[in-house]
């Protein structure tokens, strides 16, 4: 089983007070304004003001040059709505460049425009509730499979390779067990064995290569739309480095089910039915041991 | 130790980023402190706190957030108040600041730091909530003033005495951001000096300074590239005034090397010491 390392995916969005920058303010298409009450109390202000931000920059937002001088009064070079707009800019910008950094692979295959695109519908569909942009993106690759896209099946594997490596950055940490951590196990221990996962462990069963896609990307290459291929991969983090490797069927099935809490007895015997050959069992023993040292498990129970 | 509230001088610091993280960890630079997004290491137990804990096991550490929501006609979010001072305990963080904004409503969060009204409803409204919020985590909270790119109608003051008037209202502390006031005195046209001439500076428990990118119409508050020379004097000027206090570069985008970005910050030392 060969890893693959991902040491540099951030995971965590420099959400701080700067403003993205954009272009300079301009013309916006001009809405329909609320009707507004004698006096505008701060509710209704911020009501109005959230209103416009969040409107998707390719719709009129619910303000025309009238009724925006009723929340904000211009400047010697802007116009009021001009000055909203800069908010309404900043808004989705701040929005896309938080999906950017959690799916750079997605980007790369949509292509930048189609990518900002996609990220604006999401934006508009799921619209942040939370302090923290930390898990803004977690609903990437179900809407990925529901947008038109050129291979939405391939675009949400993507995602999900992508979003699986988010959620092992913020996983919390635990010190992985090595093959010395196992030998004090008696033999006949073994079948009854139980293992702790490695609490970043993601499992997934993809459509495509994504896996391979993703790699060829983060090495520079410019990788491109591959065709159907069932792949299976393990994300997971140990210390400060994420890890990423394909899986043979029968290993997903091992690895999972002690993930799971199986024993490993029980473990193997949900893996043999995909084992080609009698001799491969011998192989179970193999990918165990460089599970075990990869750093997929964090503890080891035996009776 | 000039501010009322016994915070200390921290000296000139520095804004953890991620790009520095390995840096900071290996090479230990020396660094005055570290002013921690606040909200990077909420909704998280992995790698952001490993680097964090880290951190702050070697270096004084400040909170700073943007998503309190502190104008917010919202209630104020518990749950997020509670981790965000589990996290202040959890680094020793010496204090934590937010802004003078709103960022969502309606249970919605934008992001931004949208702009107040500067009314006397507003002042009422957000002087509660910080009184509110300074019981809860049982330590002053400190307010940054905020750049606006619009000034709400219906505003009976100006930025400068809301501020004032909300620090003496609420009891709280001020996060004096010289940058913010330069660009938002030319977004709005005025002299960014009557703002300084306002400042309760009792109050002033650390200073920002940034970058910002100029549009012409407009200035945007980008955290990009280095700070220019007028902000660094209203820093100097503001410092003078205060009698000292924590002094951070705030760099978010096109974020340089360490090296750079920390000789970056330590050019506050030419203002601050009066040689410039």
């Amino acid at each position: 089983m060969k890893r693959e390392a991902t040491a540099d995916a951030i995971g965590t969005h420099e959400r701080a007070s700067a403003t993205p920058v954009r272009d300079a303010a301009s013309h916006a298409p001009v809405g329909a304004a609320p009707s507004l009450p004698e006096r505008l109390d701060l509710r209704f202000m911020q009501e109005w003001f959230a209103r416009i931000v969040t409107t998707p920059e390719s719709e009129p937002a619910p303000v025309d040059e009238g009724s925006a001088l009723a929340l904000a009064t211009p400047s010697a070079t802007l116009t009021s709505l001009e000055r909203l707009e800069i908010y309404r800019r900043s808004y989705h910008a701040r929005l896309v460049e938080c999906l950017a950094d959690d799916y750079p692979a997605l980007q790369h295959h949509l292509g930048e425009e189609a990518f900002d695109a996609l990220c604006r519908r999401y934006i508009a569909r799921f619209p942040s509730t939370g302090p923290s942009l930390n898990d803004f993106g977690r609903h990437m690759a179900a809407f990925c499979r529901g947008e038109a896209l050129p291979e939405p099946g391939f675009a949400a594997d993507l995602a999900s390779l992508e979003w699986a490596i988010v959620l092992a950055i913020h996983a919390p940490t635990a010190r992985v067990i090595t093959e010395a951590d196992l030998a004090g196990i008696a033999h006949d221990s073994w079948p009854g064995a139980c293992l702790i996962a490695n609490p970043s462990l993601r499992f997934m069963r993809l459509e495509y290569p994504a896996n391979a896609y993703f790699q060829a990307f983060r090495t520079g290459g410019n990788p491109v739309l591959p065709a159907a291929n069932a792949t299976n991969v393990v994300v997971y983090r140990t210390g400060t480095s994420i890890w990423r490797m394909e899986l043979a069927p029968a290993a997903l099935v091992l690895f999972e089910a002690l993930a799971g809490g199986a024993r490993l007895q029980q473990a193997i015997e949900r893996a043999a039915p995909l084992l080609d050959r009698a001799e491969d069992i011998q192989q179970v023993a193999g990918w165990f041991r460089s599970g075990v040292a990869s750093g997929l498990f964090v503890g080891v129970a035996a009776d | 130790m000039a501010n009322r509230f016994n915070l200390p001088d921290l000296g000139v610091g520095l804004g953890l980023r991620t790009v520095h993280y390995s840096h900071i960890v290996e090479a230990r630079p020396t660094v005055a402190f570290f002013e921690v997004l606040s909200e990077n290491y909420m909704q998280t137990a992995g790698r952001p706190l490993d680097y964090l804990d880290r951190v702050a096991d070697r270096y004084p550490v400040v909170m700073h957030g943007v998503s309190m929501s502190i104008g917010s006609t919202d209630r104020l979010d518990r749950r997020y108040l509670a981790e965000l001072k589990a996290l202040r305990d959890r680094v020793g963080a010496l204090w934590v600041s937010d802004h003078l904004c709103w960022t969502g409503v309606a249970g919605r969060n934008t992001h931004d730091l949208l702009p107040m009204p500067y009314t006397e409803e507003a002042l009422d409204h957000v002087a509660g909530r910080v009184r509110a919020v300074q019981d809860f985590l049982g330590a002053p909270l400190v307010l940054e003033n905020p750049t606006t790119y619009a000034e709400l109608a219906g505003a009976t003051m100006p930025e400068w005495e809301f501020l004032g008037r909300l620090a003496e209202q609420a009891d709280c502390g001020i996060l004096l951001d010289v940058n913010n006031i330069y660009v938002s005195s030319k977004n709005h046209g005025f002299d960014p000096m009557t703002y300084l001439d306002a400042v309760p500076y009792d109050r002033v428990v650390q200073f920002h300074v940034a970058g910002h990118t100029d549009h012409g119409t407009h200035i945007i508050d980008s955290h990009i590239g280095p700070v220019i020379d007028p902000v660094w004097r209203l820093l100097g000027a503001a410092h003078r005034r205060a009698g000292g206090a924590s002094v951070l570069l705030e760099w978010d985008a096109e974020i340089p090397g360490f090296e750079e970005t920390h000789a970056e910050a330590l050019r506050a030392n030419e203002f601050i010491g009066g040689r410039a």
